[in-house]
């Protein structure tokens, strides 16, 4: 999975650019990795696919983005962590909304997430049918960035699962469950 | 280089061929070390720890990544400075290999560019 953009090179003195890349590859690439998946394999096992290949990239993104940053002690502290800069560096906006229950669950809502909105939404107060199905085809393609997370968060020490909650798209709920 | 799990993920001798014996001790004192290495974590939130441990004359320096990594390097008191310098460098080169989609954080680095160049690395900072 590629990067939104390269890091850029330590040369003291000479700035190159950053090379930069159209992001609609990125989001073409999530969709065709999607349905690639769906193709392969049927039902779960592409979604415990598609989970793990976003939890390798996950922590790979975390470990990078975490470069100049003193370590973060606390659970609370990584989870803060993802929704503002890693958040922003993935989806350009930081997380809209962050709730807890303090005992190990975490809910982070965003308003407009990035990699659903080129899904056509069903105009509001149509029949449910056609919300359901909008909502289960989000389902699927939220696997992703759900492994993503779940991949950055283990990589700072916090083990958890993440489901994902698309309830009127584009804006989208993460559940975050701390595993003892 | 020590992982997530405290496995090491890269070891190099930067001083020339030694024999065996003071190879293994080398290694052992710097596993050894790991433990005050996590007690220095707990106290400190900087990557950068200073001196963790001694042996015998030998230092035993220290960076954790965010990640959980350790950087430790073992050596007979060179001046803080050029380390920690030495530890930025090999960090960025430690993200790039870890970057790479064929490369599992927890498995060892076996990349000879990587080799090469900590050990340009060391050569230009560490003399």
């Amino acid at each position: 999975m590629s990067v939104l953009q390269p890091s850029p090179t330590p040369a003291a003195g000479v700035k190159k650019p950053a090379r930069r890349c159209a992001e609609i590859c990125l989001e073409l690439l999530c969709v065709e990795s999607v349905r690639l998946f769906h193709e392969k394999q049927s039902g779960p096992a592409a979604a415990a696919a598609l989970e793990a290949v976003g939890f390798r990239v996950g922590q790979q993104l975390a470990e990078r983005y975490t470069r100049d940053k003193t370590r973060l002690g606390d659970t609370l502290e990584v989870i803060k962590f993802v929704c503002k800069e890693f958040w922003q560096a993935l989806f350009k906006k930081q997380v809209d909304n962050l709730k807890t229950n303090h005992r190990g669950v975490y809910v982070l809502q965003d308003n407009g997430f990035r990699w659903l909105q080129r899904l056509s939404v069903p105009a509001a107060g149509s029949d449910p049918a056609r919300e359901e199905a909008a909502r289960q085809i989000a389902l699927s393609y939220l696997h992703l960035p759900c492994g993503v997370v779940r991949g950055a968060l283990c990589h700072l020490g916090v083990s958890c699962t993440v489901e994902a909650d698309p309830k009127h798209l584009p804006s989208c709920t993460f559940t975050v469950r701390i595993l003892a | 280089i020590v992982g997530q799990e405290d496995h090491p993920i890269y070891e190099v001798d930067l001083t020339g061929p030694k024999e065996q014996q003071t190879q293994y001790l080398h290694q052992f004192v710097l596993h050894s070390s790991l433990d005050a290495v996590d007690e220095q974590m707990w106290m400190s939130k900087e990557p950068h720890l200073k001196v963790v441990d001694r042996f015998n004359g030998l230092n035993v320096t220290a960076f954790v990544t965010a990640g959980n990594t350790r950087f430790l390097l073992l050596h007979d008191g060179r001046s803080d400075e050029s380390i920690r310098s030495f530890f930025t460098e090999v960090y960025e080169l430690y993200l790039r290999v870890l970057l790479n989609p064929f490369h599992a954080p927890t498995t060892r680095i076996m990349s000879r560019e990587f080799d090469r160049k900590v050990k340009l690395l060391a050569k230009r900072l560490l003399g």
